[in-house]
């Protein structure tokens, strides 16, 4: 435990920050430090135009020396934005940086209080009271090193999450991809062709993935979910749930003695299963086998067996033979991994369009989602290629594309934010019917084209060229002819200022995205906040945006809200390259808002140990005596036991019971003792 | 303000009048009243059209429920209560159940209606609407045809509303005198004569 020097007599120096109008704007700034001048204990009190700037920073050195501080209190910012600053400086200035308090009168004062300045004078002049009340009872404090496990996680095997794992594999890091599919590739595997390049998507893919089957440094693991996280960054322990994939690799079948077996990819066991099941790859449009493989290009090329379907009529065992691959016995396994750092990259699924009514998507035949028209135009798709109509299998020759179809919408049914990558696919999408289909005519209905990518605004231009219909409107509805199954979209060509009835052979919706159904669980394991619409919560939204508020755990890709795939991948390089710091550098300093036991005070009683969330305390014997005991490393001074303990027996570092009550009677008082 | 020609030519002078956006025609005011009377926050309109598309009216009429909400957003409160397709909207709601702002547009037209009603400005078919709810309890009363309908269907002939049961008419009278509707109607229908 740290001495708490009790003769000191507190000597504070207060600062008080302009930050040019933003705060001298509404507030007093001088009436500001000439009350701070009176308060008790005040040694010094200055102001400055910009304290985060260099001369700002050296009077707080300065005062240092010369005054002989104990305590500095910056009225500024936020600490989330200049903490690490002050902090720094009041170190320069000799003096442990703990021993500094920031008083916020900018985010949670002059920004709200804009237009009322004397109020806002009042509340900052409060602020510094009770920054002051705490600076004087604080003490010197150590950050604790830790050191870090040579090793990361990327969990999710999308274009990001691969991408990810090779830059820190690459990097010389050991890393486990983590694939909750048995194929790694995601939802850039499911597309046809990309934007604006008009790249073969799988062309483009399926050389990464080869990439990452092949690199020794990644421990690809399909088939796989997180099931626990423990620990703290430096050294998180991730339970993993290996799904029974019933099928067994070669190197799993020497482990077992069998010479020469294991699952070669062959597929005699998908001729003989008499099971057949609706194909998720290609949103149900294709069948698969209970014994199954997604797609031709599939990475690791190992068959899976759908346990849910089997009906282990035992034909695949047979079927297999001498290489014993199937196991329809095979139960799940949990594996335990050590790593530093961990890479959430959980991607997105698509919003149930059919929520949207008006529409009619899952009641009229011939409106379909985009993702399903990837499939239907891919060659490799249910039809070859060819997009047909799923009412009679034509070839439609007017498609509407339905844009912003569940996004920009504030109802509560749809999402509120722009997906951000459907007006350029349903460019592409345009393009791919005039290519494809001699006379047949997009009818693209949007409300804004947000073409804001490099060559992104040319791609535009270029298919308006070819000759992509633009009506500027929203579609209000959808109405199906029960004969012909075409389709009425009613809408307002809002630049003619004209209502329109448009007959269609088909519709596409360019549907909203949304978060998978697994990241709100994934986040929860490692304790990462998410935005109010369910996507991850990046550090900062741009100073930031690949860190989380829980140290050591970043993000790449969609999971953090919507994204291309040039998008994606440059921040999934950013995440790896943020998650790569820590395990380079071989250790991490922890903040030491450790919770301390005052043993003279703990009567033993355990009670604290069931409810610390993070398993940090336990008892031991010392002395004779049974007393609590913290590991600091697992700490995260969230306060539980501290407020918790019948005796008082805890101490919360840097915010202490009799830290806490200064700043409250500071705060009640209005600085009378 | 709008620029005035002096063109000698009336049907000419219209043809080129100045259709431009003044600041000084707008009374930034009207939104505010909009939303208040309405209770829907109409500056929010992103001008999407599926209002408009989704109107029953607008395919055989010159009613754009669109250009109401721009309009009442710039604030263009002449333009708006004195056009006559203000008073085109059915009250169907299909515009507020597909609003993707969830706003009400239909509730704003109604706000919007109410402030021309406050200047006397009521197309003679609604202020005589108001007589013959006065008069039978209904806006379109029962009628021979109507009595004809209702026979060969194997129902009364007059429905079960004021029609059979006169007695409740002074009751609804009072009513409409609590808030001078008769009276008013009366009033601007005399002075249109």
């Amino acid at each position: 435990m740290a001495e708490v020097k009790k003769n000191e007599e507190p000597r504070i120096g207060v600062f008080v920050c302009h930050c040019g109008t933003n705060i001298a704007g509404s507030i007093d700034v001088k009436a500001v430090m000439e009350y701070a001048r009176t308060l008790p204990n005040v040694a010094i009190a200055d102001d400055y135009q910009y304290m985060c700037s260099t001369p700002g920073q050296n009077k707080i050195a300065e005062a240092i020396a010369e005054q002989k501080l104990t305590g500095v209190v910056v009225a500024a910012c936020s600490p989330r934005l200049h903490e690490p600053t002050f902090r720094n400086a009041t170190k320069a200035g000799g003096l442990n940086p703990f021993r500094f308090e920031m008083a916020n009168i900018r985010e949670q004062n002059s920004w709200v209080h804009m237009h009322q300045p004397e109020e806002a004078t009042a509340k900052a002049k409060d602020a510094v009271r009770i920054a002051v009340a705490k600076a004087s009872l604080l003490e010197d404090l150590v950050p604790k090193s830790v050191p870090v496990e040579k090793a990361a996680m990327v969990v999710g095997g999308g274009v990001g999450g691969m991408q990810a794992a090779l830059d820190l594999a690459n990097a010389g890091i050991k890393t486990y991809l983590v694939e909750k599919s048995p194929t790694i590739g995601g939802r850039m595997s499911q597309l046809d062709k990309t934007f604006p390049t008009l790249d073969c998507s799988q062309c483009i893919l399926t050389p990464k993935m080869v990439d990452v089957y092949r690199n020794e440094g990644i421990e690809l693991l399909t088939y796989t979910e997180v099931e626990q996280v423990e620990g703290y960054i430096g050294n998180f322990d991730v339970t993993l749930r290996k799904k029974a994939r019933g099928v067994i690799t070669p190197a799993e079948a020497e482990a077992r003695g069998i010479v020469g077996g294991g699952c070669t990819g062959c597929g005699d066991c998908v001729d003989v299963c008499p099971v057949i099941k609706p194909n998720p790859f290609e949103l149900g449009m294709a069948p698969r086998k209970a014994i199954y493989i997604y797609h031709p290009q599939v990475s690791p090329l190992i068959y899976t067996v759908d346990f849910d379907a089997c009906v282990k009529c035992g034909l695949c065992v047979e079927a297999c033979g001498e290489k014993k691959a199937v196991d329809l016995e095979m139960k799940d396994e949990l594996m335990t991994v050590k790593v530093g750092t961990v890479v959430l990259a959980t991607g997105y699924d698509i919003f149930p369009i059919e929520k949207k009514f008006e529409w009619g998507y899952k009641n009229y035949d011939n409106v379909i989602t985009s993702l399903e028209f990837e499939r239907l135009i891919c060659a490799s798709g249910p039809t070859g290629g060819h997009l047909v109509r799923p009412s009679d299998g034509e070839t439609p020759k007017k498609i509407a594309f339905v844009l912003c179809a569940g996004s920009r919408d504030s109802t509560g049914v749809g999402k509120p934010y722009c997906s951000r990558f459907c007006c350029m696919y349903s460019l592409k999408h345009a393009h791919q019917i005039i290519e494809k289909i001699p006379g047949a005519i997009p009818y693209i209905f949007y409300m804004d084209i947000r073409s804001f990518g490099k060559m992104y605004e040319e791609f535009y231009y270029r298919i308006q060229d070819e000759g992509a219909k633009f009506i500027r409107g929203r579609v209000a509805n959808i109405l199906e002819d029960p004969v012909t199954k075409n389709l009425h979209v009613n809408a307002e060509d809002t630049l003619l200022g004209r209502p329109i009835d448009m007959e269609v052979d088909m519709v596409v919706l360019a549907a909203a995205v949304q978060p998978t159904a697994e990241t709100e669980k994934t986040r929860r394991l490692f304790g990462v906040s998410c935005s109010q619409d369910g996507w991850l919560l990046e550090a900062h939204p741009k100073l930031n945006p690949c860190g989380t508020t829980t140290a050591g755990v970043y993000l790449a890709g969609v999971c953090q809200g919507p994204k291309d795939i040039p998008d994606t991948v440059a921040q999934a390089e950013g995440a790896a390259s943020a998650a790569s710091i820590p395990i380079h550098r071989g250790e991490v300093e922890l903040e030491p808002y450790f919770a301390q036991c005052m043993e003279e005070k703990c009567a033993g009683c355990g009670l604290c140990v069931n409810q610390c969330p993070y398993g940090a305390l336990s008892l031991v014997e010392k002395d004779g005596r049974t007393v609590m005991q913290v590991t600091e490393a697992k700490c995260k001074g969230c306060g539980t036991c501290g407020g918790f303990c019948p005796g008082g027996a805890i101490w919360m570092q840097h915010f202490a019971t009799p830290q806490i009550v200064a700043q409250i009677d500071a705060f009640l008082l209005g600085g009378e003792q | 303000m709008a620029v005035k020609k002096d063109y000698k030519d009336q049907q000419l002078a219209e043809k080129l009048r100045d259709r431009k956006y003044y600041i000084p025609d707008s009374n930034p005011e009207f939104i505010k009243d909009v939303e208040k009377i309405g209770q829907t926050a109409a500056h929010m309109c992103y001008q999407c059209g599926t209002c408009t598309g989704s109107c029953p009216s607008a395919p055989r009429s010159s009613y754009r429920i669109r250009l109401f909400m721009r309009k009442a957003v710039l604030g263009l409160e002449e333009e708006i209560l004195t056009d006559p397709d203000l008073w085109l909207c059915t009250t169907c709601y299909s515009c507020t159940d597909r609003c993707p702002r969830d706003l009400a547009p239909t509730d704003a037209i109604m706000a919007m209606r109410n402030l021309a009603a406050r200047r006397d400005i009521v197309p003679r078919n609604f202020l005589q609407t108001v007589q013959l709810i006065y008069k039978s309890g209904h806006g379109v009363p029962n009628n021979d045809a109507n009595r004809a309908a209702r026979k060969k269907l194997g129902l009364d002939e007059e429905p079960e509303t004021t029609h059979k049961y006169p007695e409740y008419l002074p009751g609804i009278r009072k009513i409409i005198d609590h808030y001078g509707l008769k009276d008013r109607a009366d009033k601007i229908l005399a002075e249109g004569e």
